[in-house]
């Protein structure tokens, strides 16, 4: 028998045949057949709701087969609770954090076990412990520091402490990138490896294409709860990745033409100076950001999140208030103006958090889609809504934006992210604006939703409209951007050609390191 | 105003503020556990006029002071079953579970009393137990070591409380399974099995905090006789922060401000009776406004499922 | 699966089930296959906020009720039916309203809370007769004519304990358990202080209320509180008041009661009590309900009418002189002497 580093055996290979899971009304995963080796990092890659947190789920103990079988080391095994798996050697990165935000990383990793001490709790021997396992797989963390003060990153690595102290020999991470900035990516990837090498099995899921071809070995795509294919990550493009995630052809690059050469007298669409605000601690959140956009461009802010990104897209929405500076739309002076004003102005915006600022949770989609409109002609007269031309119109933009939704009285909550997404970019773009705000508008939508809303995107740039792009996906603001700004600590580092900036470039930037 | 702070007085307050903080401490030192683990139970005052009850009935009958304060854990524990089973299995909602439960112990209680014991009448409690030695230093003595043991208890069970909470595995596993339950259960932890020990626990608490009235501290049994004081000792538990320390504090501030109306009315000090009566109660909810809620157990009152099904 | 509000809801509803049990109303009149047909049964129902063996309140009136259905002949002859443990007004007036409608002669509405809504009861039903209190107002100016008031005047008895205490306190320090400021409770210890100062006029009087008739362990601590303040006589008022007889045994004070009698609590401890004797009062109305008058009549009790009572504790010695003290003071009231009140 194999032994790992941390003592414990390998799992020379897990075997899931024919896993079938019904919820009520879904069937979530339906007859999959997955398999992972000691020594590999297969991907498991799927739109959200493929079904691959549930079949993890399912291989972890937290939910029990419907139909199928679970093999370890060619042996049935059957996982009532996740403390089985955990004796079998399996252990499980969440895609929520399972940590307890107000105890210790000790305590976090000791929490469950058997005590050295019997009854008592042993935790300068699991604080040793962890510093070793630490110091083995590049994995440094405090061990009595409270997880709550930890960065996002940090607690990535308590996470992967825990399965590594309880010896687990597989590791299914339940889309771990999800939270970590390029950076940290990079980082975590390298402690993968070195736990592949040392004869981990790891379970990778993700549906971001470039990590899936960077770090695994294998592949297997799901859809719909089925596995559409399963084969070596070498030699795989994005292309046939996303072909295979989405079931038809996808686009990832754009032909768009250039922005046409400026007229001698042209007026920028928006036109930032010095801004200056305040972020919700009292801080500067803004320290002097200067930008411009013309008509048909494209402006892309990349930057890491906390870095200013949303308090910029509030203050030129109206929503944060500017302590210095000045902002001009089209030539007018909108510094301080409010939402109402802006939208009169010809400006629109996307909101970064949908759920809360793009819509109304509980109103139905055709009350969301004349959120702003509704106080005036078609749809009101004399203070009354006109139910038919509000029926008449929304219809028409549910069918033009293909957002899929039972119905037009159906409540907006129940409509999935990118179908949301659609929907407040149908209300916004319904208005022909001559300016955007878009912040992150592709965060949790499917890359066919997301392939859409780019078209649509540079539908309007084909038409004029001026674009600040606000997004934390390098690849969205590669794919549509015609010059990108790198934001760090309330500045803007750099602004480049979209032909100058490479990821590198990008990230460094992003880290603070002028280029 | 001078008269009231004398040493006398003083002394007299710390004395009746032990005794009063006794069935309060258990209450609350059991409630805590059963909050921590995420678990609000607002029965705990039917569960004390039921050990109250219980203890009053078995020593009236026995005259066994052992065997009533075992026959309120035991009924502490039955109702502690309960409430598990409501809000562990059935995940019901725990506020009204609670009130029904305090209803339960409330009509319970008033039933049996009326069915088994003829009338009111005083019984042999635990007697004060003077320690040795310490009972006889001046005034300190008699104020902390000249009582009945069921409070001396009490007071012990505190620090007891905090280094089972803090220094042990299950103390972890309880304080995980009342901030984030998922967590612990994705550790193997069975959430359910800790939340039924600590609801169980505080529940026989809750019962023994009834005996400590009935068979200690007054020595009989009257229907409704705590009168509330089970949804004090809950207060408490926000009051004190979630930790034992902070609970004891609280039963101990609560009862001294009580006993310090009493002597504010004795001493004809000019307040309104109905204002210094209610002076323990603003303090509580004075506390509880100003109280860090920032300690409150994150997943304190939410039933937990693993979402299948 | 709806579980969990089933699971709340049933715990719920076992709880309200209880708590109404915990306080039962007796079914409508069982068909009297053995009793002997009398000529007339006559129905009496009393409404009470505790139970009937709290050796207080409640307890003087179910004592009494039970007095006069021996003096009548029993069952066959009286009927009477107990709502006890009524802390909510609303359930209260319910049972009242209940009993009316079952054809009760008399219902007793044992408590001044529940006497607002009376009125409306009572214009419903002009042919029931109802009693509160303890009360004085009959709401005759309201246009209701069958509500009859009674009313103790516990500040006779409690001037008379006052004398026996002022007479029998060795410290000079006397400690008064009060549970509201209100109704006979406030009478009872206004006149028990009253018969304090006209015996001895440096005698120290500390007063407490809990502001509670319930908190028994409040009222232990208050009788604590007086103790530690010097006082070897103790008295007190409500159904409370049991946690603080319990302190005056402990500490070996002398407590003297009133309501009931509470020799019973604490017989060695409890030197004499204040008894209501409502037997008089009730004889009384069943009398006048039969003749057809169903109510306007407000009765007192009072030392005079027998309706109150000084009884005393064998067990307890009480000096001649004091004793010689307390029948003056008695007499003195019943002939206007002596006026109870400030
Ligand atoms: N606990 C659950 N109850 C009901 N439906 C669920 C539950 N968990 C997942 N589902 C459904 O199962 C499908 C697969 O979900 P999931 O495994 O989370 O997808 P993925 O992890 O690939 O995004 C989705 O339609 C989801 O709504
Ligand atoms: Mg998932």
């Amino acid at each position: 028998m194999t032994l790992l580093p941390t003592g414990r055996a390998r799992i020379d290979e897990l075997r899931m045949v024919g896993i079938t899971k019904r919820f009520p009304g879904v069937l979530a995963n339906d007859g999959v057949d997955f398999d992972v080796r000691a020594g590999e990092i297969h991907a498991l890659l799927g739109e959200n709701g493929a079904g691959k947190s549930t079949l993890m789920r399912q291989l972890y103990g937290l939910y029990k087969p419907d139909a199928g079988e679970i093999r370890l080391n060619g042996a049935a095994r059957r996982f009532n609770s996740p403390s089985d798996a955990i004796h079998a050697g399996i252990g499980m990165i969440h895609q929520h954090f399972m940590l307890v935000p107000a105890l210790t990383v000790a305590e976090n990793v000791a929490l469950g076990l058997a005590s050295s001490r019997g009854p008592l709790l042993d935790l300068d021997r699991v604080s040793k412990r962890i510093e070793e396992l630490g110091e083995r797989y590049h994995l440094k963390v405090q061990p009595d520091a409270q997880v709550w003060q930890l960065s996002v990153g940090e607690q990535q690595r308590v996470e992967i402490l825990k399965a590594l102290y309880r010896g687990a020999a597989l590791l299914a991470l339940d889309e771990p990138t999800a939270v970590l900035t390029p950076q940290e990516v990079g980082e975590f990837f390298k402690v993968l490896r070195r736990m592949a090498e040392d004869g981990h099995a790891l379970i990778f899921i993700s549906h971001k294409l470039h990590e899936v071809i960077d770090i695994s070995h294998r592949v297997t795509v799901m859809r719909d709860g089925k596995v559409v294919a399963t084969h070596p990550t070498a030699g795989s493009t994005r292309e046939r990745l996303a072909g295979e995630m989405v079931g038809r052809p996808i686009l990832l690059e754009y032909d768009k033409p250039p922005v046409p050469a400026a007229a001698a007298n042209e007026v920028p669409r928006l036109e930032v100076e010095d801004l200056h605000v305040r972020g919700d601690r009292g801080r500067d959140a803004l320290r002097g950001v200067s930008l411009s956009i013309r008509s048909g461009e494209i402006l892309g802010i990349a930057g890491v999140s906390g870095n200013g990104q949303r308090e910029l897209a509030e203050a030129l929405t109206g929503l944060r208030r500017v302590t210095r500076g000045r902002v001009r739309v089209n030539g007018r002076d909108l510094t301080h103006a409010t939402p109402q004003q802006r939208i009169a102005a010809g400006q629109s915006a996307i909101p970064e958090e949908r759920m809360k600022d793009g819509v109304v949770r509980d109103f139905s989609v055709s009350e969301n889609l004349i959120l702003q409109d509704h106080g005036h002609a078609p749809y009101s007269r004399a203070g009354f809504l006109n139910t038919r031309a509000i029926t008449r119109d929304c219809a028409a933009l549910v069918k033009d934006y293909s957002v899929k939704t039972p119905a037009l009285e159906t409540p907006t909550k129940n409509l999935s992210g990118g179908n949301i997404q659609k929907l407040i970019l149908a209300r916004e773009l319904a208005r022909k604006p001559t300016l955007l705000i878009c912040a992150q508008p592709t965060r949790g939508v499917d890359i066919g939703a997301s392939e859409y809303i780019h078209q649509r995107l540079l539908e309007q740039r084909q038409r004029g409209m001026a674009t600040l792009l606000i997004s934390e996906d390098l690849d969205e603001l590669m794919a549509l951007s015609d010059r990108i700004a790198v934001m760090y600590e309330g500045r803007l580092m750099a602004v480049l050609d979209r032909a100058d900036a490479t990821p590198a470039k990008l990230g460094l930037l992003m880290a603070g390191v002028a280029a | 105003m001078n008269e009231l702070f004398t040493v006398p007085v003083l002394l007299g307050i710390l004395y009746s503020g032990v005794r009063l903080a006794t069935p309060y401490l258990y209450a609350a030192l059991g409630e805590m556990f059963a909050q921590r683990s995420g678990v609000v139970n607002l029965g705990v005052d039917g569960i004390m006029l039921m050990g109250a009850f219980a203890a009053f009935f078995v020593v009236s009958n026995t005259g066994n002071l052992l065997l009533g304060v075992l026959a309120a854990m035991l009924v502490g524990l039955l109702m502690g079953l309960i409430m598990s089973f409501v809000s562990v299995n059935l995940q019901a909602e725990q506020g009204i579970s609670g009130i029904g439960l305090y209803l339960f112990g409330l009509g319970l209680s008033s039933l049996l009393f009326k069915k088994l014991s003829v009338s009111t009448r005083a019984i042999e409690g635990f007697p004060a137990l003077p320690i040795p030695v310490l009972s006889d230093l001046p005034e300190i003595g008699d104020v902390f070591f000249k009582h009945n043991i069921l409070v001396y208890i009490a007071f012990a069970l505190v620090p007891v409380a905090a280094f089972v909470l803090n220094h042990t595995t299950l103390g972890l596993k309880v304080r995980a399974a009342g901030m984030k339950p998922e967590a612990a259960d994705s550790l193997g932890v069975s959430v359910a099995r800790v939340r039924y020990l600590c609801v169980t626990f505080g529940s026989m608490m809750a019962g023994l905090a009834g005996a400590s009235l009935s068979i200690g501290l007054i020595n009989l049994f009257q229907e409704n006789m705590t009168s509330g004081l089970g949804f004090i000792a809950v207060a408490l538990v926000y009051f004190g922060g979630w930790t034992p320390l902070g609970v004891m504090i609280g039963a101990l501030l609560f009862s001294m401000v009580n006993a310090l109306q009493l002597w504010v009315q004795v001493k004809a000090i000019p307040i309104p009776s109905d204002l210094a009566v209610m002076l323990p109660y603003i303090l509580t909810i004075a506390a509880l406004v100003l109280g860090r809620r920032a300690r409150q157990p994150a997943a304190l009152s939410k039933p937990f499922s693993r979402g299948e099904n | 699966m709806k579980l969990n509000r089933i699971g709340a809801g049933a715990l719920l509803a076992v709880g309200l089930l209880l708590a109404a049990c915990g306080t039962p109303t007796p079914a409508p009149a069982a068909p009297a296959a053995t009793a002997k047909p009398a000529a007339k049964q006559v129905k009496v129902a009393v409404v009470m906020p505790s139970a009937s063996n709290d050796g207080a309140f409640s307890q003087s009136m179910y004592d009494a009720l039970k007095a006069v259905q021996a003096s009548m002949g029993g069952e066959a002859a009286m009927k009477i039916a107990v709502s006890e443990g009524m802390v909510q007004v609303p359930n209260a007036v319910a049972a009242i309203r209940d009993y009316a409608q079952q054809g009760y002669d008399l219902v007793i509405a044992h408590g001044t809370q529940y006497g607002n809504s009376l009125t409306e009861i009572a214009k419903d039903f002009p042919n029931t007769a109802f009693a509160w209190g303890t009360a004085t107002d009959t709401f005759a100016a309201a246009g209701v004519k069958n509500v009859f008031a009674y009313n103790p005047r516990a500040q006779e008895g409690g001037y008379v304990l006052g004398v026996l205490a002022a007479k029998m306190s060795k410290s000079g320090v006397i400690g008064v358990c009060g549970p509201v400021e209100a109704g006979d409770a406030k009478t009872y210890v206004d006149g028990f202080k009253k018969g304090v100062m006209d015996t001895k006029k440096d005698a120290k009087i500390n007063v407490t209320y809990t502001g509670s008739f319930s908190d028994v362990s409040l009222m232990a601590a208050a009788a604590e509180t007086h103790t530690k303040a010097g006082a070897d006589i103790l008295t007190g008022s409500s159904q409370s008041v049991v946690g603080a007889i319990g302190v005056a045994k402990d500490k070996k004070a002398i407590w003297f009661g009133t309501q009931a009698n509470q020799t019973s609590l604490a017989p060695d401890t409890v030197g004499a009590s204040q008894v209501y004797d409502w037997t008089g009062v009730i004889k009384e109305m069943l009398d006048l309900s039969a003749k057809g008058t169903k109510g306007g009549k407000a009765f007192e009790l009072s030392l005079q009418s027998g309706g109150l009572k000084i009884v005393y504790n064998d067990k307890v010695s009480i000096p001649a002189d004091a004793k010689a003290a307390a029948d003056a003071a008695i007499k003195g009231i019943i002939d206007g002497t002596i006026k109870p009140l400030p």
